[in-house]
């Protein structure tokens, strides 16, 4: 059974909505940053976003229609083809900025990457959810830690370090779900921070410590690292209450911030429209999160509400990083904000990952 | 799912995601209080950061590295040209009228230079947009006194690439031009200038240097408040070429006197040095040097006479009698001749039922070697043509150099092939045919070589079988003096037998001396040499064509030679273009010779007699082939 018509009447209208408005102020956003004066029309990015709309759709429709649980029976398998497309990526992937990210696809690339996330939520809720193991013993903790490091190391080697550290929220947000003690919080911090020193030497590279270096003191590098961190502070307050207007900024626009279509979309967004659609844009990320509890809460089985906080952990920790760097808090991290940021890839890979959402949602009642 | 401990399963897992939930609002209004911060309480602040954001870098063009020739004559060099560029910030609201009296006042087409600042209207406004490359001095002086009407108009200077003026070398030295898309790097940024064809391009790493920069804060009228970074540009390497302008320059000039096109090039067989290469017809890389109009660059590339083609490495051609030199070599390593060896010409010879003719129709009579050679008799190589097959004569030219690349450090260079049986039946997927390899015999059929390679061939007949690798670049300067760089890698010597190489030498000589190449011969030097001819078509569509076409179908004319015969220090190859006689190439040689060893010796350099008398067309018949 793929569709049983009588689940329809059940999909969640609010969310859907609710990402589809996400999506397209997020369109709209990148529409007014790249847009080109000497053509009088929108970059070449917009269009590119825009084609990936209804690849995104097709997919989040294509989530929705199967049965989650055939999906979840099948994790394995799609583990398993997630980790060949990760290594074959190493080998065969296409080198831009000096990272092996994407693969071409002659119409068009796709960066496997963003699916990881999916893959190994589904991988996790069946194990921690249909095993009915509890996330209490370290057996399971470290089962699961395998099972996201293998395509986290995969993905550091591109390198990536950003995409592979959300694979880490989605595992956290499982375990902790299924009953993860508060004293292996503490241990993981401790060993965290006894690890600290070596990861500094030999994890992490020299751009990677320079940006840390500067979010510590922006003013070290005025030019560098910290050009964009200061400027992101001043993009998001030289947008006042209400903002200086729709393809009125000028901070992204003359290309004094860094990425603005990208990684700062949302700078520019608090720039254009101020303070009244930055709490516009939060209140519907934060419905839009709490709106897919409430499916993990409604949820029929526990792989079902794993699944939905799996996706939710990822999401959410995006979307709060990456809004927490717009503001300057933290350190600036190539990591997108769902929905909103430049990336067909992403787009495709979210919109999938909300097409499974509300399928767990849609079959509460079926057997 | 009525499990024992279902149900209490299910109350902790609401439990966990209430948390959760809390978590994540909470999260929510910090990041509402510090956006409230940000954009309600520190509003002021940042507004004024945004509109000071007049944080400006000027980039400082770094010289690229001058190029020398052999005796360290300054080939290509810098020069400072005049930029003028307009800082949109400052001209903000009057650049309109800005443009208008720009225009106006140096005399440029205005739509034009509204048209280049349009295009760059999405970069940061604090960058100067280049308006007129390369200004005349009355135009940098005509802005300098209007200055205070033109706000926003500023004057740079830029060290720009400065070539020969008469285009000399053009295509050995290429051209610079800003980096493409595919030839961005970390240190090659957008906007860049690097090498796009030639010297310039192979060793641009060497000669680009680093470009500087200046980081200033300027206030929001465009003054310079501070410097906060100083870097200055980093010059380009120097080099020093192998090639010798003196010669560089007779070549070039003997194709134009003539009134020829085609290439040239002169090396030293002993290591390979180039001395000269030319390729005519030229451009001229200043063009290039200050950003060439886009109706000159689409002339350029339509030109049918292809100016921006580098002939001697790039185009293959038969090498036409040119050939007959390996063919002599393989016969005699081979043993199927001795340099005695004789066979009669009687102006024909029917092979496999068919009958090839010699280039003199009467015979030459009863030939040797040496003879053969002279003459540039066909029946002769016809006759090794039978005794020999097809993958031996691959064997010795692949020996002698002339298969495949030769590695000269010149971009683009095209493949020389010379057929074997494997080659037919990859190509063609057919077998080879014995008649096939009689054309071979000749340099015709299947054989195609471009003339670097013809170089190296005959340096190995020069140098007595040693493959050299033709190279332009003799040395570089680190920052500490000249620094000779590595001889390029040369394949083992072929073991040539001296008594046949000699042989052949002798029969290259008499070809000079006395025979077809004698319009090259230069009393008191001993050059050796042979022509050749390549055909434009066959002779059976030159004479369907006959007056309905006008395509030039005269055949090309080819020389190699060194000298001197004995000891030879300097070998090459002259290739000329619809030549119509193989000696079309001949008095080009004599002419760069005869500018060779006078420099050698001291005395003055030869002037070449203004147009030389018209070189008698000969007629189809008597082609030499």
């Amino acid at each position: 059974m793929i569709v049983d018509r009588r689940v329809l009447p059940h999909l969640d209208w609010p969310l859907l909505a609710a990402v589809t408005a996400l999506t397209a102020i997020g369109l709209a956003t990148i529409y007014s940053v790249t847009w080109n004066i000497a053509a009088d029309a929108p970059g070449s990015e917009f269009w590119r976003q825009m084609y990936a709309v209804p690849v995104g759709l097709v997919a989040l429709a294509f989530c929705l229609l199967i049965d989650y649980r055939t999906l979840a029976q099948r994790s394995a398998l799609i583990y398993l083809a997630l980790i060949a497309a990760l290594i074959g990526v190493l080998f065969f992937g296409v080198v831009v900025k000096g990272a092996r990210r994407w693969i071409d696809l002659g119409f068009g690339s796709l960066q496997p990457s963003e699916f990881a996330r999916i893959g190994v939520a589904l991988v996790l809720a069946m194990w921690y959810g249909d095993g009915r193991r509890n996330g209490r013993s370290l057996a399971d903790l470290t089962w699961g830690a395998v099972v996201i490091g293998l395509p986290a190391m995969l993905i550091f080697l591109q390198p990536d370090l950003g995409t592979a550290a959300t694979l880490v929220p989605v595992y956290l947000g499982i375990v902790y779900l299924a009953g993860l003690r508060l004293k292996w919080v503490g241990i993981g911090l401790l060993v965290l921070v006894l690890l600290s020193p070596a990861i500094w030497t030999w994890g992490l590279q020299d751009y990677q410590k320079g940006r840390v270096i500067t979010f510590l003191n922006p003013e070290l590098d005025p030019r560098g690292n910290g050009w964009q961190q200061i400027q992101a502070k001043v993009t998001v307050g030289s947008g006042g209450l209400f903002g200086k207007g729709f393809r009125q900024g000028t901070q992204g626009a003359y290309r004094f911030l860094p990425e603005a279509h990208n990684d700062f979309v949302f700078a520019v967004l608090a720039e254009e429209h101020g303070f009244f659609g930055v709490i516009v844009v939060l209140g519907l990320y934060l419905f839009v999160i709490l709106r897919s509890l409430e499916a993990a809460k409604l949820a029929k089985d526990r792989v079902g509400a794993f699944l939905v906080v799996g996706i939710v952990s990822w999401f959410a920790f995006q979307v709060v990083y990456n809004i927490t760097m717009q503001a300057g808090l933290a350190p600036v991290k190539g990591l997108t904000l769902p929905l909103m940021s430049y990336g067909g890839s992403s787009l495709v890979a979210t919109l999938a990952g909300f097409g499974l959402i509300l399928n767990v949602r849609m079959r509460r009642f079926t057997n | 799912m009525l499990n024992p401990g279902a149900y209490e399963d299910r109350q902790n897992l609401q439990v966990r995601l209430v948390g959760f939930r809390v978590g994540i609002v909470v999260l929510f209004l910090l990041l509402a209080v510090a956006f409230w911060m940000l954009q309600v309480l520190q509003y002021q602040r940042y507004r004024e950061r945004a509109e000071n954001n007049h944080m400006r870098t000027i980039e400082l063009r770094a010289p690229r590295g001058v190029l020398f020739d052999r005796h360290g004559e300054v080939l290509v060099q810098n020069r400072r040209a005049f930029r003028i560029a307009v800082v949109r910030e400052q001209s903000a609201t009057v650049l309109d009228d800005v443009l208008t009296r720009l225009s106006a006042v140096t005399g440029v087409d205005e739509a034009a230079v509204r048209a280049l600042v349009k295009r760059r209207m999405s970069e940061p406004a604090f960058m100067p947009i280049p308006v007129i490359e390369n200004a005349s001095d009355a135009q940098v002086a005509a802005v300098m006194a209007r200055a205070l009407e033109l706000p926003g108009v500023v004057v740079e200077q830029v060290p720009t690439r400065s070539y020969p003026a008469d285009g000399l070398a053009a295509h050995l030295f290429g051209y610079v031009g800003e980096a493409q898309p595919s030839q961005l790097t970390d240190d090659i940024l957008l906007g860049a200038i690097v090498g796009q064809a030639g010297v310039e391009r192979v060793y641009d790493n060497l000669l680009r240097g680093e470009n500087g920069n200046r980081l200033l804060v300027v206030n929001s009228r465009g003054r310079e408040i501070e410097e906060l970074q100083h870097e200055e540009p980093v010059d380009g390497k120097r080099v020093q070429l192998t090639i010798d302008a003196d010669l560089q320059r007779a070549l070039e000039e003997a194709f134009h006197i003539n009134g020829f096109n085609g290439s040239g090039m002169f090396l030293d067989p002993r290591n390979g040095e180039i001395l000269a290469m030319a390729s005519v017809p030229s451009y001229d890389p200043n063009e290039f040097a200050v950003g060439m109009e886009n109706a000159k660059w689409q002339a350029l590339i339509g030109d049918p006479l292809k100016p921006l083609r580098n002939r001697t490495v790039q185009g293959t051609y038969a090498p036409g009698s040119t050939f007959k030199i390996v063919m002599a070599m393989a016969a005699l390593e081979e043993g199927v001749i001795t340099p005695d060896t004789s066979f009669h010409c009687a102006g024909s010879k029917t092979i496999y039922g068919n009958s090839f003719a010699c280039n003199k129709p009467g015979g030459h009579g009863r030939v040797n070697l040496r003879q053969a050679l002279q003459y540039s008799c066909n029946v002769y190589f016809y006759t090794l043509g039978e005794k020999l097959a097809v993958d031996t004569i691959h064997k010795w030219a692949d020996r002698l150099g002339l298969v495949g690349r030769t590695g000269v450090d010149v971009p683009g260079e095209d493949e020389s092939v010379i057929p074997s049986e494997a080659w037919k039946r990859q190509r063609f997927n057919e077998r080879w045919y014995p008649g096939d390899t009689i054309s071979v015999a000749i340099g015709q059929g299947y054989v195609t070589v471009t003339p670097v390679a013809q170089a190296r061939m005959i340096a190995a007949i020069a140098n007595g079988g040693t493959l050299i690798t033709p190279h332009v670049i003799r040395a570089v300067d680190q920052g500490a003096g000249w620094q000779s760089v590595p001889t390029h890698t040369t394949v083992p010597p072929v073991s040539l037998n001296p008594e046949m190489l000699a042989a052949v030498r002798d029969g290259l000589w008499l070809a000079v001396d006395s025979g077809t190449a004698r319009r090259a011969k230069l009393d008191g030097y001993d050059i050796a040499g042979k022509t050749g001819t390549a055909q434009v078509i066959s002779l059976d569509a030159a004479k369907a064509l006959a007056g309905r076409t006008t395509r030039d179908l005269r055949h090309h004319g080819w020389f190699v030679f060194f000298a001197p015969k004995d000891n030879p220090e300097v070998a090459g190859v002259v290739f000329v273009e619809h030549g119509a006689s193989s000696g079309a190439a001949t008095p080009i040689v004599r002419h760069v010779m005869d500018t060779y060893f006078a420099k050698k010796e001291g005395r003055p350099l030869p002037k070449l007699a203004p147009p030389a008398p018209k070189i008698p067309v000969t007629t189809p018949g008597d082609q030499q082939r």
